[in-house]
């Protein structure tokens, strides 16, 4: 069952450019510059029911933008968006009880007053049944392992418990649909890996539909299966994560242990060298003429092991963004 | 509409004002200065004549102290809040939710109110009890029905008033709009009869401000606590409340709605 359907999505946005300096302060008092942003530009995509995606691209690619009117809090200049067959921005209270907004960098969990008194207005804000609450509750507060902290100020919280009680409030009504905005955002390696394992279970669980944007290649090469690449408004990529390789690199990596010493200039024939500190050397390859270099290095010098590797996909998708790569 | 969500809005916000006493505090200080401040001026213009304008010095020094009484009740609102949220983009979490924004700061407003007449009732009676103030203690059962149906009104009234003043936010940008939120209050406060009633205006003006929609705040209310007004004029006041709550109703829904299609969202 499809989830979320999003046909040429178009969100543009008027800025006011102000001139630099004070000049420029006093001049936009009598008369602005306008310019129009394209942060969303014609983008097209389906999830199934149960999908989590991982949305990814640099800043001010377009992902929170998308998110937002998946959330029915932006009107699209146009386009249409349907997510579990509701219209986002009609923001009818059917479709808000069934799905969650996390942002890192947002709260909503009342700053001076301890968490559990947030989680108790949702409860009633979502007219969520006492012992369905009970029940979820229980569950997420052992997952986060947060206990001990429920009963204390907000703002004396760190931000990584913080984060923990902003997920917990987010999905007490047990949304279908989450869209995770950056929710590991300025965690330690540690409670990222936490937050990690959390989303996947809460995935699996309640076979709820995730899209999950992130900076950290970590989160999305662990979590999800599908990604969708987003760049300056556009969809470059939307597919496994696995074909980003297929579809982006150019070149192979292949690894050599020499057994005795070879010349710089000898190695460098066969391509990039990218490190050489012997016994170790790695060079860049071309892909399609990965097994025949190796082929001719083990004829030609000394090896005492070889391996052919695929680059890592930060590298590539670092590359898609910095604009090196064309589509093959 | 479930009540129990904005029941629960309305709790949480107290427990919310209780964390920020020192600010409550000073918030009422502030506020008995100001009464204290009107009350010795219009005591000392009163303290040779018995008669100022169409005022007894009691009926004037009823007006002042119960007014700001009427004040705690129609213009403590926390409603201001809201232009903060679509400034900051925090309103991005209300928007989410299921839940009517309106009722929402209905709500919160009401536990702050409730909160401003316990402490305001305390407040007007020590000073009657300090300083022994001719004071009109109104015991007409009908009047006192028609003074408190007033003051509910002019509190729903200022309610979406200050809605709206927020709502401008969407188009101009502020930060927390202090600045033009104290010009408003100042501008209500005298126009509203805060600083003596309206009627001591000369015809002119006091014709022009009853025909605004301050003069039913404080003004209108305080006239029919102390019982000066006519059938006719009582009519065409409640009239003109419930004119205004509709005109500015409708305004606020029409800015609202078209609020939310230029809103940005920003605050990421």
């Amino acid at each position: 069952m499809t989830a979320i359907s999003v046909a040429q999505l178009t969100k543009h946005f008027k800025v006011h450019q102000k001139e630099p300096g004070l000049v420029g302060s006093i001049k936009s008092l009598f008369s602005r510059k306008y310019h129009t942003v394209k942060a969303v530009n014609d983008i097209s995509f389906q999830i199934q029911e149960g999908e989590l995606i991982g949305f990814i691209g640099p800043n001010g690619a377009g992902k929170t933008t998308t998110l937002k009117c998946l959330s029915g809090l932006l009107y699209p200049t146009s386009g249409q968006v349907k997510v579990l067959g509701f219209t986002p921005w009609d923001r009818k209270p059917e479709f808000q009880k069934q799905f969650s907004l996390v942002m890192g960098q947002k709260n909503q969990l009342w700053w001076d007053l301890p968490a559990i008194e947030t989680f108790i207005l949702n409860r009633e804000i979502y007219e969520v049944p006492p012992k369905q609450y009970k029940n979820t509750l229980d569950k997420l507060v052992q997952l986060l392992d947060v206990k001990s902290i429920l009963n204390v100020q907000v703002r004396k919280l760190s931000l990584g418990q913080r984060m923990k009680c902003e997920l917990i409030a987010a999905l007490l009504h047990n949304p279908k649909v989450l869209f995770l905005d950056e929710p590991t955002i300025g965690l330690d390696v540690v409670m990222q890996k936490t937050m990690r394992d959390f989303i996947k279970d809460y995935n699996r669980e309640f076979n709820s539909t995730i899209i999950l944007t992130s900076h950290y290649m970590d989160d999305v090469k662990e979590l999800c299966k599908r990604v969708i690449i987003i760049d300056q408004g556009r969809i470059l990529f939307d597919g496994k994560l696995q074909d980003v390789i297929n579809k982006y690199a150019r070149n192979k990596i292949v690894e050599l242990v020499l057994s005795k010493p070879v010349a710089e200039t000898k190695l460098r024939q066969f391509g990039d060298l990218r490190e050489y500190e012997f016994p170790r050397a790695r060079i860049n390859v071309p892909r399609k003429q990965a097994a025949d270099k190796a082929s001719k290095l083990l004829k030609k010098f000394p090896v005492a092991d070889l391996n052919i590797l695929e680059p890592p996909i930060e590298a590539i998708i670092r590359e898609v963004f910095t604009g090196k790569l064309k589509r093959k | 509409m479930p009540l129990s969500k904005y029941i629960s809005i309305a709790q949480i916000s107290w427990q919310n004002g209780f964390v920020y006493r020192l600010n409550f505090v000073m918030w009422r200080v502030r506020m008995v200065i100001q009464t204290l401040t009107l009350y010795f001026l219009w005591a000392a213009v009163t303290s040779n004549t018995n008669q100022i304008y169409s005022y007894s010095q009691k009926q004037l020094l009823t007006y002042i102290l119960l007014s700001s009484f009427v004040v705690a009740i129609v213009f403590s609102s926390r409603s201001i809040d809201a232009q903060g949220e679509i400034a900051s983009g925090n309103l991005n979490n209300h928007l989410i939710k299921p839940f009517n924004y309106f009722f929402y700061w209905l709500a919160r407003d009401f536990s702050d109110k409730t909160l401003n007449i316990f402490f305001s009732i305390i407040e007007i009676a020590a000073i009657i009890f300090l300083l022994k103030p001719p004071f009109l203690l109104q015991t007409h059962p009908l009047l006192l029905a028609q003074f408190t149906l007033s003051v509910v009104l002019a509190a729903a009234l200022y309610f979406v008033f200050s809605f709206i003043i927020s709502m401008t936010t969407f188009w101009y940008y502020q930060h927390n709009g202090w600045a033009q939120r104290f010009l408003i209050f100042t501008l209500v406060n005298t126009l509203g009869g805060g600083l003596f009633p309206l009627d001591m205006l000369p015809p002119l003006f006091a014709r022009i401000t009853l025909a605004l929609p301050t003069a039913y705040f404080l003004f209108f209310p305080m006239q029919l606590y102390l019982g000066r007004l006519s059938l006719q004029e009582i009519l065409i006041g409640y009239s003109m409340q419930l004119f205004w709550i509709g005109v500015c109703l409708a305004l606020a829904r029409f800015l609202w709605h078209q609020g939310l299609k230029v809103y940005g969202a920003y605050g990421r």
